[in-house]
């Protein structure tokens, strides 16, 4: 099953729909928050208001409290016209003077709380159930006093919630319509920010739509910044490409032509041998052919070797290598082929050495250097096999006591199918420049230089990355 | 609450010009019947028409008919036992005990198209609502006038008094406001709204003036001579009988007319809502208000119907500026029993009653 991809755009817009959401729910939670308290506030002070003026109009005389209620206390309550007003005014021991007796009372009947009411005179809201509706009530305490005497009295003013209600609804819902509108536009907004972001990307598909299949000339579009990486490993890699596949129709190339001539030859032998009369003669042509045709086996073996190499190398992950075992590994099954040679393969390590690297290129490279030294070593002599280290570096070293090669084709000695001039030995010229493909791989030089007192030492210097057991 | 309440019937009670409740009966000729039952303190004369009316519309209804006086209708209101048989709706022109009872939760909220075509100062919170708009008027036997000019003005009554000093000592009319609701409201907002309240009332204190049940027994009493001047007595009365006696001139003082507004409401535990609620349409639809435009002596509140006593009308007579009295909480002050005894206390000391 496949999952589904993930689109940038998709994904902005959902986060920014969460963002918005969550601000503006918050938002308008605040919003109500506040319209409430705004509005129980300015009702509060109106239901104050019209305590104060009751209380103002409360007098003593002669020992008897005066209520006369003010009609202006009654039109400020009437400043929320569609509400219920009820109050009362009591005496401190709670007998009523005047108003409504069944009101609830607050906390002022507790001795403590009266005394704090008459030093601050602040007023004591509260909320209550009153005739099966919310009713806000406020109680204002004020001391009376004649020359000597004074009396404490109560009044008591509530008030339904019908207009609070409305004024915080009607605040809260011009909130809601400001965030709405808030929340339009700026989704928009940013839905066209959002566009106009992903524009590059855009151009940019349209940029590798338009190109021919064969095009790997590096893009050119113009980016921002966050996608010039991604431009630039698109570029890096087209290079790459365009490398590998021009070095593929040089190979070809020049497999084809060193394939064309051996079998050519090949074939001139064999029409010679066809009309040659003298057996003696036949038979030297006939093992020409077969030399020709062995020579032509290892060249085919050698190209499919390194086809395979260059195939494993792109894929295979290094691993850890155990560099001694390996290089004895190799000149164990060489030492056989060696000797009818005549020549002796020596292998002088002594420490036990690894690395990462691909141990099947790494014999291969082996295998084709030493190959090499004991192909160009006269009998009865001595191919010398080194693995040691030095300082941070791991050397892999192959010398040989043949003719060596001059300095001119040590420069040229790793090109693919170069044959010296002076080098009359039968090759494919492939060995070694699938050893330095090998040795570049992972990272090491290959280095030749004359051996003492004659031949050639090639030295593999690699990095010590891996560990001395 | 209850100490008003006691004392208020104990004033009922005691008072021997209180009228009992008188029970009218619009019987339905159909079969299954349904009854309204009505609470007003309008007279039955006057509000019958609209009755008819409206059992003209709806012939299943038994119309029950309950005339109080509106103080007595209050009280009557607020002491319905569970048991006893509930109004459906209560009309009354006393504005305060109205919007008491409303305030006090006696009223079953209601909206209709009908209600929502009310102007806001007509209506309170979709309970209680008006339907006449009733000038105060002061009533005037001419023949006292001689050579004076008709008074258009409080200020202008008083000169007449005082220029007539011995001819009208005990020949003023008022409504008793111990006992009569409107009485108590106009002459509260007379305390409110006039300068002239001072002196009106040492004027009528000194002259005896003469207190009667209600705007009808007033009117009857000028009728017969027995007082020529009649003081805040209702307008839509008060032009019907000027109409029928050309010597009794109706006068909406030219310094400020007050306004009292009949308010209807239904009662919260109605026994019959849905007649209920069809009655009150009805009362205030176009329909009904022409029929008090033209068939009864109430002034609709409704300013496009047309009629002997519609509102239209009534503008059209010299006036002062009409000074509704407005239907909104400042009317508790007027049913503070604190308020009340100081008022009445101002009263008694005027008029000399013992207190």
């Amino acid at each position: 099953m496949r999952t589904k991809p993930t689109s940038i755009r998709r994904q902005l817009l959902v986060m920014t729909l969460i963002v918005l959401t969550v601000i503006n729910g918050v938002a308008i939670w605040a919003a109500e928050l506040y319209a409430n308290r705004a509005a129980k506030l300015s009702y509060d002070r109106l239901i104050h208001g019209a305590a104060l003026q009751i209380v103002e109009n409360i007098n003593l005389l002669d020992r008897k409290v005066i209520v006369d209620l003010p009609v202006s206390a009654f039109e400020t309550l009437a400043l929320a016209p569609e509400d219920r007003a009820y109050y009362s005014v009591t005496s401190e021991a709670g007998s009523l003077l005047t108003g409504y007796s069944d009101l609830p009372s607050s906390t002022y009947v507790t001795a403590s709380d009266a005394k704090a009411q008459e030093n601050s005179s602040s007023p004591i809201y509260f909320d209550s159930f009153y005739r099966s509706e919310n009713v806000r009530f406020i109680t204002i305490t004020k001391r009376l006093i004649e020359s000597d005497y004074s009396e404490i009295v109560h009044v008591t003013i509530g008030q339904t919630t019908q207009a609070r209600q409305q004024l915080a609804d009607e605040m809260g819902g011009l909130v809601i319509q400001f965030l709405i509108t808030f929340f339009c536009i700026t989704l928009g907004l940013l839905m066209f920010g959002i566009w106009r972001v992903l524009r590059p990307l855009k151009s940019l598909r349209r940029a590798i739509e338009l190109r021919s299949s064969t095009e790997l000339t590096p893009l050119n579009t113009d980016v921002p910044s966050e996608i010039r990486p991604l431009v630039e490993t698109v570029n890096y890699f087209m290079s790459q490409l365009n490398i590998t596949l021009e070095r593929l129709k040089r190979f070809t190339s020049e497999a084809a032509h060193q394939l064309r001539t051996p079998l050519a030859g090949v074939n001139l032998q064999a029409q010679n041998a066809l009309i040659e009369n003298d057996a003696s003669k036949r038979q030297t042509q006939l093992q020409d052919i077969i030399n020709s045709s062995e020579l032509l086996t290892d060249t085919i073996h050698h190209l499919l070797e390194e086809a395979t190499l260059t195939h494993r190398m792109r894929s295979q992950a290094f691993g850890d290598v155990q560099l001694d075992r390996l290089t004895k590994d190799v000149c164990r099954s060489l030492v056989v082929w060696a000797l009818e040679s005549e020549v002796e393969i020596e292998y002088l390590g002594q420490s036990s050495i690894s690395c990462l690297g691909d141990d099947v290129a790494l014999t291969q490279m082996l295998r084709n250097i030493l190959e090499n030294a004991v192909k160009y070593s006269p009998k009865h002599s001595v191919v010398e096999v080194n693995l040691y280290r030095e300082k941070d570096l791991i050397c892999l070293t192959v010398a040989d006591q043949g003719n060596g090669i001059s300095d001119e084709d040590k420069q040229h000695v790793f090109e693919r199918f170069y044959r010296s001039k002076h080098n009359h030995t039968v090759g494919t010229g492939i060995g070694l420049s699938i050893a330095k493909e090998v040795a570049e791989h992972h990272g090491a030089r290959l280095i030749l230089t004359d051996n003492q007192p004659r031949g050639l030492l090639i030295k593999v210097v690699f990095e010590a990355n891996g560990e001395t057991v | 609450m209850k100490a008003l309440l006691l004392s208020l019937m104990l004033l009922v009670s005691l008072c021997p010009v209180a009228n009992a409740a008188q029970l009218n009966m619009l019987p339905s000729k159909e079969s299954n019947q349904v009854e309204l039952n009505i609470w007003g303190a309008a007279n039955f004369d006057a509000i019958e028409p609209l009755l008819k009316a409206y059992q003209a519309q709806s012939p299943d209804t038994t119309i029950v008919y309950v005339e109080h006086s509106s103080l007595e209708l209050f009280n009557r209101v607020l002491s319905i036992q569970p048991t006893d048989k509930k109004p459906d709706v209560i009309m009354s022109p006393a504005m305060d005990l109205q919007f008491k009872l409303v305030n006090d939760g006696y009223a079953m909220p209601y909206r209709s198209e009908v209600t929502d075509a009310l102007p806001q100062w007509a209506k309170w919170r979709d309970e209680a609502f008006g339907f006449t708009f009733e000038p105060i008027v002061m009533v005037i036997n001419q023949d006292i006038l001689g050579n004076l000019a008709m008074p258009e003005s409080r200020e202008a009554l008083l000169s007449l008094i005082r220029e007539r000093s011995p001819l009208v000592q005990g020949k003023v009319g008022l409504s008793d406001i111990e006992t009569v609701g409107l009485g108590y409201l106009t002459w509260f907002h007379d305390s409110q709204q006039s300068r002239t309240y001072g002196r009106l009332l040492e004027a009528f204190g000194s002259h005896h003036a003469q207190l009667y049940p209600n705007s009808s027994a007033m009117l009857q009493a000028l009728l017969r001579g027995d007082i020529f001047i009649a003081y805040n007595v209702l307008g839509s009365y008060a032009f019907e009988w000027s109409q029928n006696y050309p010597w009794i001139r109706t006068v909406m003082p030219t310094d400020y007319t007050s306004v009292v507004m009949r308010t209807a409401f239904i009662y919260h535990e109605a026994s019959n809502m849905p007649q209920a609620e069809f009655f009150l349409d009805y009362l205030l639809s176009d329909d009904g208000q022409n029929i008090l435009a033209t068939a009864s002596s109430l002034i609709p509140l409704s300013e496009s119907v047309t009629g002997t006593s519609s509102l239209s009308e009534i503008r059209r007579r010299p006036h002062g500026i009409f000074r509704p009295i407005p239907f909104g909480l400042p009317l508790l002050v007027q049913t503070d029993q604190a308020k009340r005894s100081l008022l009445l206390e101002e009263w008694r000391h005027a008029m000399r009653i013992g207190p």
